[in-house]
């Protein structure tokens, strides 16, 4: 086939492979991120599933439907059943409100169950995955629950009627519950001894756990299925409600990789777009000799149009390989440094990605060869005819389109979109009206000037249209680069500043009024910074404004549904903002009731307001208040958040326990065991995880990153030299012309130096301006992060685009200075 | 090889065709206007003439004088805006541009001053070109064998840029001949070339001409050149000025 050997030495010739090299490198950002987006979601979220037990809890106050269990079955889930219960367990005269679970074969479906035989083990040696569950007539127990029945491994422990033996130390499990609602020390037991310990009877309180895991779409499509049949007192419960700060940094991240994907689209379109231009201009004359020959239009665009699908197919896969290996790559390194595997992935985003090859190569190839076939015959006598190209306008608006819709399927976010398109809308202005400013401003200082200044200013004055080009190029390639690089960077320091290394990373819950001081002393003992002591009353809503809950239709949401954390105090802590009412003291009551303060989001959800009355129930009492504030409050930080916050003396009558936080540096864990041995009742909940859940994934999120980011990087190269090879093409003849007239090396080389240079650096300007109305609308919109101005980048951006542009300048008009210029003249005729 | 000039002057009208009935190219009152800012140009006017099949025409005239355009005009690239032309009987004037580039692929090839080679193939691809868009089989060996008959038989696979002035133009005509036209178009074939190395090429022109049967029209400044050609017309100021017979 004609098409293909043509192709074959378009290739050979080195004329397509800018072109090629340019749909690859699309083609491959584009696959690279997604795939490894793609991979890294489902992985985070099989992560964090680890932490609930399974994909789905199901959740009640009654066992599930066992007609679910044949369903999930054909749909190729894995599934067991925990039941939840705070019962009193018994050792010798010691006894202790435990948190029981009894849990069914196979528990959990997701994570494991780590024990030991040491109470308090901290050495991984003495730490042993589970495979399997307590043996019938076996219990395994929180340390804390040793020193608080005053036990040894292999005693017997009473829970109810039955007498079960310990046989190991539970270490950690994975578990749905909020950690807040049982203070007891955990029991886990088998199911199948359940009915022998006579604890669950009709009424007494039990939570139903029934858990499912399987395939992401498997999973979705039995939950979807489920949903509906649950009955009032059942609840799916999936990991985005419990595990905020994971969700929240899973968004942020993923955003990001978007952008930088976008961005490197954007840029290797860029190249397309410049790359197609310079094919066309140098296949012109070919196009006349093939028609001189007898190619009709149509049969010239014929063979055009194959060798572009026929490169585009071969570049798309190519690129396709490329972002396969470089997500490996990747894969890879999170294994070697974290032991994290990803997930498999789907196809969508492979598809995704030949998707935006194709619209690279629709809207920013086509249209600059969508002339060829329509160039005149006549062409092939008079060289200087011109031909009817698409209007530059028309190729414009093509690429405007072509970015709106890329943008568009990436991030299914207008305002991203938006942004992207308005800051390009700048640059080009901003260069139409700058560059011939300033164009003007330094043709009247170059006539002050050395030879070399006044030689590089007339070559930009001169080809005046062409160096506006590369002036769009330059800026838009260097405005996308810098805004990714700092985008990377405050998302990082974001981060950072959500994790502070001294943050607390312990809670201390469940302090008794009489063991307060002794565990504040024993803290400041081993030089521990105090942190906020905040007294703590379990109660559940239970009337809004007289109104039973259950007769409103908030009764089955999460929080109103459960026993709450009820606090009070009299400073607010500075990360909750009051955005409704007014704080006390200069809260007056209508109802001489004492007041309370309600989470922002809680209370819309219930559309309550300042005034409303709220009624509790605490430990059998009612207890009526008033709505004094709506408080905003920052869930990202580990401090203890409550919805509910009364005002001080309004809950004195009932007797608190005490919350508090502490941060523990990781050498420092004994000092658990010290506590715990000492203060059996206190329960510790470990927020250190999840704090090394979330760095780990950032820092993966951030490796991930900086590849991307080197990518798009050389996409942005290849934009430059693709711009800087195209006006070289055109300088060779004329450069081939001053050095037969004897003008000196250093003079050309000096001239070619400064002309890029001065490039360089007016795009760096409009480029920095263009950053910097990107980054603020990215930062409002998509982001949410405060708009700041970036001071050093009016320096630098400029500096460094002109080093490297003039640098690029040199490299590429080297050979053309340096080969004798009869070469040169030849080659160019 | 001697040269008979036995110039023959005729009147600027019609003008005669001595060898065949049927001519291979036929011009009849052909005129070209062109629309420039400054109003209409008239770069051609009252042309008429025939080529017989077989035969070589010259023609001369300023810069400037239209050659460039008639040539065009008559190997179908370009239309005129009135009259008529005929190549191998086929009415040009007719056809759209689709039918002439057929009309083109079947009977023409050309030769032009800056030799028009692709530079990113070889001298062979170069010559092969023709051959592969009109599907011939063999084409390779086509283009091998007609560079050996231009000297190159050992420069197949050199690049343009690898090849002189001289070189480089006899690849051009190893291509014109290649598809074996019927007429051969040339514009000022040897403009870009030494006198010597000109020579060799008018030779090797005529050589294949002789050979092929192929009719040659050609535009030329080059007294030695339009002296071989049996016809010579001139142009001046888009009108034919001369148009004489030689022997
Ligand atoms: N499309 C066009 N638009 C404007 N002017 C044209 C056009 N085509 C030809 N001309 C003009 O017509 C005149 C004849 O052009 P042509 O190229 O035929 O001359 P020529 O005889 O081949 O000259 P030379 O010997 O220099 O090649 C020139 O003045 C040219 O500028
Ligand atoms: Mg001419």
């Amino acid at each position: 086939m004609l098409a293909l050997r043509l192709l074959w030495r378009n290739w050979r010739s080195g004329e397509v492979k800018l072109l090629a090299g340019a749909l690859l490198l699309a083609v491959a950002v584009v696959s690279g991120i997604a795939i490894f987006t793609d991979r890294l979601q489902r992985t985070l979220v099989q992560e964090s599933n680890v932490l609930l037990g399974a994909d789905r809890v199901v959740r009640g106050s009654h066992p599930h439907n066992p007609e679910w269990e044949q369903a999930a079955k054909e749909a190729g889930l894995s599934q067991t059943t925990a039941v939840h219960f705070a019962s009193m367990v018994y050792a010798g005269e010691h006894m202790h409100l435990a948190s029981v679970k009894a849990v069914g074969e196979g528990y959990p479906v997701r994570g494991q169950l780590e024990t030991s035989l040491v109470p308090f083990a901290i050495d991984p040696q003495q730490i042993t995955i589970a495979d399997g569950i307590p043996a019938p007539g076996e219990a395994w127990v929180d340390s804390r629950l040793l020193p608080l029945l005053n036990l040894q491994l292999g005693d017997r422990v009473a829970v109810g009627e039955y007498e079960l033996t310990v046989t190991r130390v539970l270490i950690r499990e994975p578990d749905s519950s909020n950690p807040f609602s049982f203070m007891g020390a955990r029991l886990l037991m088998n199911q199948a001894d359940l009915p022998l310990t006579e604890v669950v009877q009709p009424g007494s309180r039990v939570q139903y756990q029934w858990l499912y895991a399987g395939r992401p779409a498997d999973v979705e499509a039995f939950s979807a299925w489920l949903e509906p049949q649950l009955n009032p007192h059942q609840r799916l419960v999936d990991v985005g409600k419990n595990q905020q700060n994971l969700g929240r940094a899973l968004a942020t991240s993923q955003r990001f990789l978007l952008l930088a994907a976008v961005i490197g689209v954007l840029l290797a379109s860029v190249a397309l777009a410049l790359s197609a231009r310079q094919f066309a201009n140098r296949h012109v004359d070919q196009v006349a000799l093939l028609k001189s020959l007898g190619a009709s239009s149509g049969r010239v665009r014929r063979l055009y149009f194959t060798q572009l699908f026929v490169l585009a197919v071969l570049a798309s896969l190519a690129g396709l390989l490329v972002g396969e290996i470089m997500q490996r790559i990747v894969e890879e390194a999170l294994w070697r440094s974290y032991q994290i595997r990803l997930g498999s992935g789907t196809v969508y985003p492979y598809l995704i990605s030949l998707g935006s090859g194709l619209i690279c190569l629709l809207f920013f190839a086509l249209p600059a060869l969508w002339f060829l076939p329509y160039v005149p015959p006549m062409k092939i006598l008079r060289r200087e005819l011109t031909v009817g190209r698409i209007q530059i306008g028309v190729q414009v608006a093509l690429a405007f389109f072509a970015i709106l819709l890329l943008v568009l399927m990436f991030s299914q976010n207008l305002k991203l979109a938006a942004s992207v398109i308005g800051a390009l809308v700048a640059v080009l202005l901003t260069t139409a009206l700058l560059a011939l400013g300033l164009l003007r401003l330094s043709r009247s200082l170059a006539g002050s000037a050395g030879s070399v200044w006044r030689l590089a200013v007339a070559n930009l004055q001169r080809r005046r249209e062409q160096t506006l080009m590369q002036i769009v190029v330059f800026s838009v390639a260097i405005m996308l680069l810098l805004t990714l690089t700092i985008v990377r960077t405050s998302l990082l320091d974001d981060w950072q500043a959500q994790l502070p290394d001294d943050a607390p990373n312990h809670f201390l819950v469940n302090i008794p009024q009489h063991e307060v001081d002794d565990i504040q002393q024993l803290i400041d003992e081993r030089h521990y910074q105090r942190q906020p002591l905040y007294p703590m009353v379990r109660g559940r809503l239970t009337h809004i404004n007289g109104v039973e809950l259950s007769a409103t239709k908030v009764a089955r949401e999460g929080v109103f549904n459960r026993e709450a954390n009820l606090t009070w105090t009299a400073d607010l802590a500075d990360d909750n903002k009051v955005v409704d009412g007014n704080w006390w003291p200069q809260w007056q009551s209508r109802h001489g009731l004492p007041g309370v303060s309600v989470e922002v989001e809680m209370a819309r959800e219930a559309d309550l307001k300042p005034g409303d009355r709220l009624t509790f129930s605490l430990g059998g009492l009612a207890m009526e208040a008033e709505i004094a504030s709506l408080r905003s409050l920052d869930w990202r930080s580990m401090r203890p958040n409550f919805f509910f916050i009364f005002e001080p003396g309004a809950l004195d009558q009932f007797s608190p326990t005490y919350i508090t936080s502490l941060h523990l540096p990781p050498s420092d864990k004994a000092f658990i065991n010290d506590l715990l041995q000492r203060f059996p009742t206190v329960l510790v909940i470990e927020l250190d995880r999840i704090f090394e859940q979330i760095r780990t994934i950032v820092t993966n999120v951030s490796d991930g990153v900086q590849l991307v980011l080197l990518l798009t990087l050389a996409a942005g190269c290849l934009v430059l030299l693709a711009a800087v090879t195209s006006s070289i093409d055109s300088r060779k003849q004329e450069v081939g012309l001053l050095r037969a007239l004897g003008s000196p090396r250093r003079l050309m080389l000096g001239s070619v130096w400064l002309e890029f240079s001065l490039l360089g650096l007016l795009s760096g300007l409009i480029a920095v301006l263009g950053a910097e109305i990107l980054l603020a609308s990215l930062q409002h919109w998509v982001l949410e992060t405060p708009i700041k101005p970036h001071y050093w980048l009016w320096l630098t951006g400029p500096l460094l685009s002109a080093l490297l542009i003039g640098g690029l300048g040199v490299v590429s008009c080297r050979p053309a200075v340096n080969t004798p210029p009869a070469v040169v003249l030849r080659e160019a005729g | 090889m001697g040269l008979q000039s036995n110039s023959v002057p005729t009147a600027n009208s019609a003008p005669t065709n001595p060898v065949a009935a049927k001519p291979m190219v036929s011009a009849q009152n052909v005129a070209k206007t062109v629309h420039t800012y400054e109003g209409a140009l008239t770069i051609l006017q009252d042309i008429s003439l025939d080529v017989a099949a077989g035969e070589s025409l010259a023609i001369v005239g300023a810069s400037g004088s239209g050659k460039s355009t008639l040539l065009g005009i008559l190997a179908g690239l370009d239309l005129p805006t009135s009259g008529s032309v005929f190549l191998n009987g086929h009415h040009l004037t007719d056809l759209d541009e689709e039918g002439r580039a057929k009309v083109r692929a079947e009977n023409v090839g050309f030769i032009f001053q800056s030799f028009q080679l692709l530079p990113g193939l070889t001298a062979l691809e170069n010559v092969l070109l023709p051959l592969e868009l009109h599907g011939v089989s063999n084409a390779r060996a086509a283009a091998a064998e007609f560079l050996g008959r231009v000297g190159l038989a050992q420069r197949l696979h050199h690049y343009p840029q690898q090849l002189s002035g001289g070189e480089q133009q006899r690849v051009a005509i190893a291509r014109a001949f290649a598809s074996s036209p019927r007429v051969l178009f040339a514009d000022e074939p040897t403009g870009n070339l030494d006198s010597a190395t000109g020579a060799r090429i008018i030779e090797l022109l005529f050589d294949l001409n002789r050979e092929l049967g192929t009719t040659l029209v050609l535009i030329t400044h080059e007294e030695r050149l339009a002296m071989r050609c049996q016809r010579r017309i001139e142009l001046n100021a888009g009108r034919i000025a001369n148009s004489t017979v030689q022997t």
